[in-house]
């Protein structure tokens, strides 16, 4: 899965060209792409001004932000990736606001925008600014630190607040679009700042936790994954690291963003509700199973049941699936755990156990 | 004895401004138009060339230079070409490849260069191109033929019309010859 976190939109965006775009974007390898709105100043009531695709549809646009269409909204990204199979020609669009925090109060009102968009990115550009965002911006608020690399910082990226960013699970966003952007206006030394500004990023974090998108204003700025791995291989940023920037971690920071509008205080998230028949079925098949241990019986079934839909999200985290089993069902684990304390405990005499 | 490593750039020049343009065109054969026949291996290293110079400076164009840059292969038709460099300076061909935006010929359309594939040997490149040319072709046969459906059979210009895109598009290298002398033995086996 490739994710391009970062397609510029702005209000004098054409519809045809956000197309060309995103069809451009898919054909080359792209399976998610995030529609970004840069806010310099959050108005009072903030509105989701980004067009919207086919395969949105069946998403409400929640117009008031209560929970159940928050729920509604960005229900699953998986969800919408299915749809967006339906239409191979474009990738999965999700939508994402970027904060400038030169505007204080726009920063105080992003939990508002959260529940218009996708993601929500915050965009320093002082020491002040960056250091902020670097060490007390919650997760919960924004999970991507957005630098513009082509204007000169005041000042040097330095490993400590970068670092304690990345392991808060914050992500450093790189743009390449804003190299490729060498039209007549540009100015002639926007490349070598922006090398320039890379390097000492790549240095202070050594290579982790950096994502990286185009800005693409024009479909000329888009370029195939490889090339761009390769292009930031030659600034410094090895090629491995490249590759989790345009995979692991920009789909990490969209799971997350998804899972914090999503599931209970950002931890805890329903993921499938089972079915009632199917439920009952279990418990007819504990009873068959284990006959023997009466006792545990109903405790024994919904465990088990609970276990087997938990199982395929234990990778999440989610943590529903980790209880420990009733008596009736012990796991191989546990029982070699049991084992190996009765072997303790009798000495090198061999118990019965043994056998089973 | 010790040889010198090269690497072999299989290379695609891609015309991504031109999506939605024509109607009723594929966009995979849009995007994978021929290319003007102004551009010839000569051009291209001189395009080159200039953006090393001009991303590198001096230092990049000596280092090319040294490098024995080479245009192995080039087809017009598909769009596609074959770039010889020393291993050493690959990644610096390959950047410049990627800042280009035009076809580096006077009046180039804007264009983007996508490097499908890197290898250490001509042959494997050329298999590669093999394989992404067939490749091409089933996706164009794919989106024409939902276009067939969409537009029933009330509607057979236009199918015909993204037909012919479709055959326009030519593989590069010898695919077809290769099929065509399969089917040439079978046929004497017979």
């Amino acid at each position: 899965m490739l994710y391009d976190l970062n397609i510029a939109w702005s209000p004098s965006t054409t519809q045809s060209e956000l197309t060309q775009t995103l069809k451009f974007s898919a054909s080359l390898g792209y399976n998610a792409v995030a529609l970004n709105h840069l806010i310099e100043n959050v108005p009072p009531q903030p509105k989701n001004p980004l067009p919207r695709f086919p395969s949105q549809t069946s998403q409400s646009q929640p117009t008031k932000a209560s929970i159940g269409d928050n729920n509604n909204k960005s229900r699953n990204v998986e969800q919408k990736q299915d749809q967006a199979k339906d239409d191979p020609s474009l990738p999965t669009v999700l939508h994402r606001a970027t904060v400038c925090m030169s505007d204080p109060a726009g920063v105080q009102r992003i939990p508002q925008l959260a529940s218009l968009y996708d993601i929500v990115a915050v965009r320093p550009t002082t020491e002040k600014e960056f250091s902020h965002a670097c060490q007390e911006v919650r997760i919960e608020v924004a999970s991507l630190i957005s630098l513009d690399l082509t204007q000169r910082f005041p000042f040097h990226f330095r490993p400590k607040p970068c670092m304690a960013a990345v392991s808060r699970g914050l992500r450093f966003e790189v743009c390449y679009g804003q190299t490729l952007r060498s039209g007549a206006s540009a100015d002639p030394r926007t490349r070598a700042t922006w090398i320039g500004n890379l390097m000492e990023l790549v240095r202070a974090t050594r290579g982790r936790g950096i994502v990286i998108s185009s800005e693409a204003r024009r479909v000329t700025e888009l370029r195939g994954p490889a090339d761009v791995v390769n292009l930031l291989a030659v600034w410094g940023l090895p090629a491995d690291r490249g590759m989790e920037g345009l995979g692991v971690n920009a789909r990490g920071v969209v799971v997350n963003e998804g899972i914090n509008r999503r599931g209970y205080r950002g931890v805890v998230d329903i993921v499938q509700v089972a079915a009632r028949d199917d439920e009952e079925g279990d418990k007819m098949e504990g009873v068959e199973t284990t006959g023997e241990a009466q006792k545990g019986k109903a405790a024994a079934a919904g465990g088990s049941g609970k276990k087997r839909k938990g199982g395929a999200n234990e990778g999440r985290g989610s943590g529903i699936g980790n209880a420990p089993p009733a008596d009736g069902t012990m796991s191989k684990r546990q029982a070699k755990k049991l084992k190996k304390l009765a072997m303790e405990e009798s000495g090198t005499t061999t118990p019965e156990e043994n056998k089973s | 004895m010790v040889r010198i490593k090269e690497r072999y750039l299989l290379v695609n020049i891609l015309y991504p401004s031109e999506i939605g343009v024509k109607p009723g065109v594929p966009d995979v054969v849009v995007i994978n138009q021929p290319t003007t026949d102004k551009l010839t291996p000569q051009a291209l290293l001189r395009g080159i060339r200039a953006e090393v110079g001009d991303t590198f400076g001096d230092f990049g164009s000596g280092a090319l230079e040294g490098g024995g840059l080479q245009v192995k292969y080039l087809s017009n038709a598909t769009s596609t070409f074959i770039l010889r460099i020393t291993r050493a300076q690959y990644r610096m061909l390959w950047t410049a490849l990627t800042f280009m935006d035009h076809v580096p010929v006077r009046d180039g359309k804007p264009c983007t260069f996508r490097v499908v594939h890197v290898s250490g040997t001509i042959r494997k490149v050329e298999e590669a191109a093999i394989r992404h040319a067939r490749n091409l072709m089933f996706a164009v046969k794919d989106q024409a033929g939902e276009k067939d459906k969409a537009a029933l059979e009330a509607m057979f210009g236009q199918a015909k019309r993204t037909r012919q895109a479709a055959v326009v598009m030519p593989t590069p290298l010898n695919v077809e010859d290769d099929s065509g002398d399969e089917d040439m033995v079978d046929i004497s086996d017979d």
